[in-house]
């Protein structure tokens, strides 16, 4: 079959019995829906493969990662006090940044004005870790336990200076609202393995205030809202309207629905119309949700050692060591894509004191979660992502003290890193120069990484389109190569 | 195998109709394809050709002149039919000579290298589709307008039998080309269909049963067209209406971006419902959401409507960049406009031209400057609540004419005072002891300790901020700023716009610096759009600015002079309290400075206010050489800094400069004039009385207009701003300069036509423009058939989806412009065809034939939208509440959504009223929208969207069972069936059943309805608690007198049949 079919808007070619199990719970309703199957060019091929559910029949080349689990740092974490150790920086602090190492390029209007910029080295120290020798601060101590498994990526760089706009590009390719987050295309590209949960998921730390979320951010853009994340919260429901009224219980409300689909069954019989069919389907697909969604959120039956290896928050729900955890749960339950968000990362003042309060609430349970999975056996084909929306400059934002300072938002470097699914491990790619300011090799940018991100998966990043307003948009818009380097 | 259909059935996937999608792709585009196998048929370069070149081949050999690739455009027949070989005769296309044409060869040659589309394209061309453009050549290669650019011609509607059902010519279209596809048209739907069928249609509400009875039992022949106009008479057709324009004017409650701050937009959002209401016809509709402020005299309906250009996302975010920002909001203006009046994809051409359309990303530019032209700032206030400019103040009742007399009597007072100064002679005398002008504070900068500098009165001493220093000054010493530190005169300068006051200050400036910020008594720059007062350097000019919210809120004076650098100058600001900008005048070493005014129009006042919501209200301190993320007094030095309570006339501005300036300059002679403005103000008692009235009134008029809410509206500047195309979009990166403009090649801009927006929006509504109309038609269609006969309502152009009947579409246009635009009467038209009022059941032939009931051989069907299946929720049980428009309503959202994303905001739910209104009411905010809404697929409202997609998830299943809201409803409806008929099941589930789908059950129906109830009512009654706590879900206390576990079973009843797929269709 042609693979460049998927870049229509209608997957039709593409779709598969998979597919239509999926979406219309066919597995577990038990609903025939062979009147809807009639002998169609195409189709037949199309049952021929049954496992994949989106509108990539077939992989445009042989998938590492199965799926994704992106531990995003929102607010853009300092790599100057994470990853990328610069002493020169230290050597040279308080001296205003020179103009040959800005180039003119633009400031944000918080420090733009300042009439000096004056170099801030970090604080924390480094050292080398794992047989790359990578730099890691201490702010990291579980991290550097890792790191052998780690593919760091200190060359990444952005377009945008402000959050909204960058988070936005780093999630959906563009700057601009309006189109798909990552995790819906790859929903719609990729479908999903699990007919009893979302393709994408996503799971935020409640309470951290600071740069804002938005539900753009793993919605479906033009897409169909189908493919947008579905939100899993800590407390009681963990999906919106998921738990059943108070005063009815499951029995009550299976007898409810039987008697649903009784009634959906006459009107069906009467009128022939198949969307009943979808009908009664997204209604037992409900109900399997009611049963499978607090099935994954349960943790308590993982045993103590596990919540050990993730921290003490592991046993909090909604923090982002709970997070992980849940992240992991998901992930062996074949979710494609699961998106976390750890706010609170916008160290513009106080940075010290910030970003030591930010590690100490990720550095455990991010480290634990590549730990778990490969202990399961599933790093390999679970690509995890570290990584913000930028990094912070080199000078301070504001006064620069003996034991303070602040940094501004900076998109010309920052650090991601990689694990697991495809990459290579204990690898160390790009490079800054001595300020830490400007990328001086092998610079990736956001399409790149997206490029990249995808070619894990399997897609060819020019090929996974959907046609809007006249064009075929893909995640990377018109640009983006893979940084094959990363590449295992 | 490849096989591709000419046009795609879709450009987005329905969920619930994937299995659809298969037949239809299989069967291949009905029309369109079966066309083609006709041999001796004449192909049709529109329909046919240009679509597949479009799609296949436009991207590089289209009208993007960059992307252009061997020179050749294939979108213009000149440049396809030129010569390419000379000696063979050939070229891209030679008319009827495919063996000459290179297309012809290109498409089919088996030599990968010479192929088109090329391999790396990841396009290619079936058999069929190559077949196609080879006849197309052979048949003489003609080339025509794309259909949507041609001028709207009314045709004539087709002859049919006379023993046709057709009763208007929609009908006749219709059944013509149902004749063509050898179809029937299906029967006419029951009238219980029908009446739901109009009732959601016009209103976006189920009819009532009483409703229902009443048709049933009109027997008359005009009982259908009565309900039409019943149902176009009522005030939820304006509410329906409006809430359908929602969409695409990207309306919210909120600004848009991370902080996502709320702004009240209800205002417009009630006057277009007001303007469906009252029918005001559809070209006036657009004129005056474009460019209503430019009418003669508007009235100010006409001025709120242009409110639409303002809806766009806006930031506060710190740090952004404030011309970039701006370039986005006249972008989306532009697109927005694009999708929405035109149907054209004009965003495209923004950083590059189009790649399908006859755009130019020039014509892009040239449209934004229709857009660019406002008094506007990229950035809203974050420390203040100012509304940003150019704004409309939102008078209740008799506010306006109040308003009106106390600027009249202002004026009148003004004016008298003017007289009063003119009429007073010279003082005969000099006088010998004139008292000096004393300070209310100053700031001799002698001496620093405990990082203070005290103030000559001993009251007010100023605190300073990251250790300015002292130097040797004008006299004594002074002291001198980093750039990045300040000096707070903590108490000092408290002055609203009434108040008259005066500055003295020498300064020492050591370099140019593009802006330096000398003193202020603001918050911030951008961060509160500059609410306050400020002097500033710019590139050493000194300005002088009182401002409510920069730049439409605001007077501000510049100098024409420049100051020295490395020398000391004395500057005097004196300023009236009249909000006027000529009330400023700038002194430098006592001379008057010419000034330039700068903006010239305060209608607000400068200080925070705890009622306007403003931050840090009584924090906010006269503040020298430095400011929150502002370029300070680098390496300049102040002296002498003096502040005056009054207004200080031109000679004593001299005294206070050689005063301050050293010892024995003081006994400067006045000149004559000087002397008697002196008099005028200290002694002249009746002036002096007659300030004072002034000074009143002004305080009355400012208190007054500070409590009128205000809107964001179009104004235009008096002067064009410049625009300039932005290479690739970017808004630092500026190209050639351009003058307003349109696509000419879809209409000509007309030689009469004004250069602005109003000259737009008239060549938007002219009877010539081929779009408008169309456009409009098709969305009406729409609402009525669940798809447009355009299916790409937001893409008229050459990617757009196809009309399935053009001569409709046009005929439709053509009458609607003929009835001078007038939308009910299009409604009217719709609803009266035989069409319309089609069963929409079809038999699985017809389902095979025309999944997607593109030929219309049957009546619509489709799910309702998100607010739709909401409202008929709260009509069913009787909550909904009437209320027509005010400010939006906070109904059940589950607790916590907008604490999660960060913002540090709280969803505060409404207690009665507001729990219950209109979903179109619903208060949205666009980084996190009502969920409920988000799951049956309305869009973000982040920008412009002119089509919904219909999905069908089991969140929506869940939602609908579990939701509060429709828990409540639910049980509220089980609350009014029981009530009546307590001891007879049957004609309770009747009741209900008919109230949400509109029609009696059938024996079964109730049979399995009976069952149902059983089954819940032995649950309820072994477990009557939990039939208590179901009933107490909602507001809405329940009855108690009722029977708990009947009551209970009712409920899940009621909710059971909420969920029945009739429930959330329309058929």
């Amino acid at each position: 079959m042609n693979t460049n079919l998927c870049t229509g808007p209608l997957p039709a070619a593409g779709l598969t019995r998979r597919h239509f199990l999926n979406r219309f719970g066919l597995g577990l309703g038990g609903i025939a829906l062979s009147h809807l199957l009639n002998p169609a060019r195409g189709l037949a091929e199309a049952l021929a493969n049954p496992h994949h559910g989106g509108v990539i029949a077939h992989p445009h080349f042989p998938a590492k990662a199965k799926r994704v689990i992106y531990l995003f740092m929102a607010g853009g974490p300092s790599q100057l006090e994470t990853f990328d150790y610069k002493p020169m920086l230290n050597q040279r602090n308080g001296e205003d940044l020179p103009t040959s190492v800005r180039m003119g390029q633009r400031l944000t209007g918080m420090s733009g004005n300042q009439a000096i910029l004056p170099l801030a080295g970090s604080l924390f120290k480094f050292k080398q870790h794992g047989k790359a020798g990578l730099w890691v601060s201490e702010l990291l101590p579980h991290t550097t336990k890792i790191v052998d498994e780690l593919c760091v990526v200190r060359s990444m760089f952005t377009e945008a200076i402000n959050h909204d706009p960058a988070i936005t590009f780093m999630q959906t390719g563009s700057e601009i609202s309006g189109r798909p987050s990552i995790g819906a295309w790859l929903n719609y590209g990729l479908g999903s393995d699990n007919e009893n949960l979302p393709a994408f998921v996503v799971l935020i730390t409640p309470g951290k205030v600071d740069q804002p979320l938005y539900s753009r951010l793993w919605g479906s853009g033009f897409l169909p809202s189908e493919y947008q994340g579905v939100q899993f919260r800590s407390g009681k429901e963990p999906v919106l309207y998921l738990g059943n009224p108070a005063g009815i219980s499951t029995a009550g409300r299976r007898l409810m629905l039987d008697r649903l689909r009784e009634l959906h069954e006459f009107q069906r019989a009467e009128s022939a119309d198949p969307e009943i069919d979808t009908r009664i389907s997204q209604y037992e697909m409900a109900f399997r949700l009611q049963a499978s969604v607090p099935e994954v959120t349960d943790v308590s039956k993982e045993p103590q050692s596990i919540f050990e290896l993730y921290g003490p928050d592991a046993k909090k729900p909604g923090t982002f060591a709970a997070n992980c955890l849940l992240a992991r749960r998901l992930a062996e339950r074949g979710v494609k894509f699961i998106q976390l968000y750890h706010q609170g990362w916008d160290q513009h003042g106080n940075l010290p004191k910030g970003i030591k309060t930010q590690c100490r609430e990720t550095d455990q349970a991010s480290a634990a979660l590549i730990t778990d999975l490969k202990q399961r056996g599933l790093l390999e084909d679970t690509l995890v992502i570290w990584g913000g929306e930028f990094g912070r400059t080199n000078y301070s934002q504001g006064k620069l003290t003996s034991d303070d300072y602040g940094r501004d938002h900076h998109p010309r470097c920052f650090t991601t890193w990689m694990a697991g699914g495809g990459v290579k491990p204990g690898f160390v790619y790009g490079e800054t120069d001595e300020l830490g300011y400007n990328v001086v090799k092998d610079p990736v940018h956001v399409h790149d990484f997206h490029a990249t991100l995808l070619r894990l998966l399997g897609i060819d990043h020019e090929q996974l389109t959907f046609k809007h307003q006249g064009r075929r948009f893909r995640l990377t818009d018109v640009s983006g190569n893979v940084a094959e380097a990363l590449l295992a | 195998m490849d096989f591709r259909p000419f046009s795609r059935p879709s450009s987005k996937l329905r969920f619930s109709r994937l299995a659809l999608a298969v037949v239809f792709f299989v069967v291949g585009l009905v029309s369109f394809a079966l066309n083609a196998v006709e041999p001796a048929e004449k192909v049709n370069f529109s329909f046919q050709i240009r679509p597949l070149l479009a799609d296949r081949c436009f991207k590089c050999h289209g009208p993007d002149d960059k992307a252009r690739k061997g020179k050749l455009r294939l979108d213009l027949a000149e440049s396809a039919y030129a010569i390419r070989d000379a000696e063979k005769r050939e070229a891209a296309v030679v008319p009827s000579h495919p063996e000459r044409s290179q297309l012809c060869w290109r498409i089919s040659t088996t030599n990968e290298d010479d192929r088109m589309p090329p391999a790396a394209s990841n396009l290619s061309l079936s058999s069929e589709e190559k077949e196609l453009l080879q006849r197309w050549v052979k048949q003489g290669a003609e080339y025509t307008p794309h259909w949507a650019y041609i001028p709207i011609q009314k045709p004539s509607p087709p002859k049919l039998a006379d023993d046709s059902p057709a009763q208007n010519p929609i009908d006749a279209f219709v059944l013509a080309k149902l004749q063509r596809e050898n179809l029937k048209p299906s029967p006419e739907a029951t009238r219980e269909t029908l009446i739901r069928r109009l009732s959601f249609d016009l209103r976006g509400l189920p009819p009532t049963l009483e409703e229902i009875d009443a048709f049933l039992a009109d027997k008359s022949r005009d009982a259908y067209e009565r309900l039409i106009e019943k149902e176009l008479a009522s005030p939820a057709y304006g509410e329906q209406q409006a809430s359908l324009w929602l969409d695409l004017a990207r309306f919210a409650d909120t600004y848009g971006y991370q902080s996502d701050v709320d702004r009240d937009f209800s205002p417009w959002r009630d006057w277009v419902i007001r303007a469906f209401n009252q029918n005001l016809p559809y070209d006036q509709f657009v004129l005056w959401q474009l460019a209503g402020d430019l009418l003669p005299a508007p009235t100010r309906d006409q001025i709120l409507a242009t409110a639409f250009n303002r809806l766009h996302r806006q930031t506060n975010e710190g740090g952004s960049v404030e011309e970039e920002f701006r370039a986005e909001y006249v972008a989306d203006r532009v697109a927005t406009a694009g999708t929405s009046f035109l149907g054209l994809t004009l965003g495209c051409a923004k950083c590059h031209d189009h790649k399908y359309d006859p755009i130019t990303q020039k014509d892009f530019y040239r449209m934004s400057a229709f857009f660019n032209n406002i008094d506007e700032c990229g950035l809203y206030s974050h420390f203040t609540r100012a509304t940003p400019t150019p704004t409309l103040l939102l008078y209740a009742e008799d506010q306006e004419a109040r308003h009106e007399k106390l600027k009249a009597e202002i004026a009148a007072k003004e004016a008298a005072l003017a007289l009063l100064a003119r009429q007073t002679e010279s003082p005969a005398n000099a006088r010998s002891s004139i008292p000096r002008p004393e300070p209310s504070a100053r700031y001799s900068f002698e001496e620093i300790s405990k990082e203070s500098t005290p103030d000559n009165f001993g009251s007010n001493a100023a605190q300073l901020v990251d250790g300015p220093s002292l130097v040797s000054g004008k006299a004594g010493r002074a002291m001198l700023f980093s750039g990045d530190n300040y000096v707070v005169c903590k108490g000092a300068g408290a002055f609203n716009r009434t108040m008259p006051f005066s500055f003295g200050l020498w300064v020492k400036p050591a370099e140019y610096q593009p802006r330096a910020v000398i003193f202020h008594r603001s918050r911030s720059w951008t961060d509160s759009g500059s609410r306050g007062y400020e002097l500033l350097l710019e590139d050493g000019r000194p300005s002088f600015s009182l401002i409510h919210f920069w730049p439409g809120n605001a007077i501000k004076v510049q100098a024409k002079t420049v100051l020295p650098t490395n020398e000391w100058s004395h500057l005097a600001i004196t300023y009236d309290g009249s909000s006027h900008a000529n009330g400023l005048q700038l002194y430098l070493n006592g001379e008057q400075l010419e000034v330039e005014a700068v903006r010239d129009r305060l209608y607000k006042d400068i200080l925070h206010r705890a009622q306007w919501g403003d931050a840090e209200v009584g924090s906010i301190e006269l503040t020298l050489a430095g400011r929150f993320r502002d370029s300070g007094f680098k390496n300049g030095a102040i002296d002498e800094f003096e502040i005056f309570d009054h207004c200080l006339t031109p000679w004593e501005a001299k005294l206070v400069a050689a005063r301050t300036g050293g010892a024995g300059k003081e006994a400067v002679p006045p000149s004559d004039k000087e002397l008697r403005e002196w008099v005028l103000r200290h002694e002249n008692t009746n002036y002096m009385a007659a300030c004072a009235e002034l000074r009143k009134l002004r305080e009355e008029e400012n208190t007054f207009a500070n409590d009128i809410p205000e809107i964001m509206v179009m104004n235009e500047l008096p002067t064009r701003r410049p625009t300039f195309v932005l290479k690739r979009g970017a808004y630092d990166a500026r190209g050639e300069p351009v003058e307003p403009g349109v696509p000419e090649t879809i209409l000509p801009f007309g030689k009469d036509l004004p250069k602005n927006r109003l000259g737009l929006a008239k060549w938007m509504t002219a009877r010539q423009n081929p779009l408008t109309a169309r456009v409009e038609v098709n969305r009406v269609w729409r609402s009525h058939f669940g798809h447009g006969l355009v299916e790409s309502d937001e893409d008229f152009g050459t990617q757009g989806r196809l009309p399935t009947n053009p001569e409709l579409l046009d005929w439709l246009a053509a009458t609607f412009m003929d009835s001078g635009w007038d939308i009910k009467a299009l409604h009217k038209l719709i609803v009266s065809s035989a069409i319309y009022k089609q069963s929409s059941s079809a038999g699985p032939e017809l389902l095979a034939k025309d999944p997607e009931n593109r030929l219309l051989a049957r009546g619509p069907r489709h799910r309702l939208r998100a607010e739709e299946i909401r409202d008929n929720a709260l009509v069913v049980s009787g909550l909904l509440a009437t209320r027509i428009g005010g400010p939006s309503a906070k109904p059940y959202q589950p607790e916590g959504l907008w604490e999660e994303s960060g913002t540090g905001k709280h969803y505060e739910r409404d207690k009665v009223e507001g729990l219950y209104r209109r979903s179109l009411y619903t208060f949205w905010r666009r980084t996190a929208p009502p969920p409920s809404m988000l799951i049956f697929d309305a869009p973000t409202r982040e920008v412009c969207t002119a089509r919904r997609d219909t999905t069908a998830t089991p969140l929506q299943s869940l939602v609908l069972l579990n939701d509060p809201q429709f828990v409540e409803a639910a049980r509220v409806l089980a609350e009014r069936v029981l009530k009546g008929n307590a001891d007879d099941l049957d004609a309770r589930i009747r009741t209900a059943f008919r109230l949400m789908t509109g029609r009696e059950p059938k024996d079964r129906e109730l049979e399995v309805l009976r069952g149902l109830y059983e089954e819940q009512l032995n649950l309820f009654s072994a477990e009557p608690a939990a039939a208590e706590d179901y009933l107490k879900i909602g507001e809405r206390t329940y009855d108690k007198a009722l029977p708990l576990p009947a009551l209970a079973a009712t409920t899940v009843l009621a909710s059971t049949l909420m969920n029945m797929d009739e429930f959330v269709v329309e058929r």
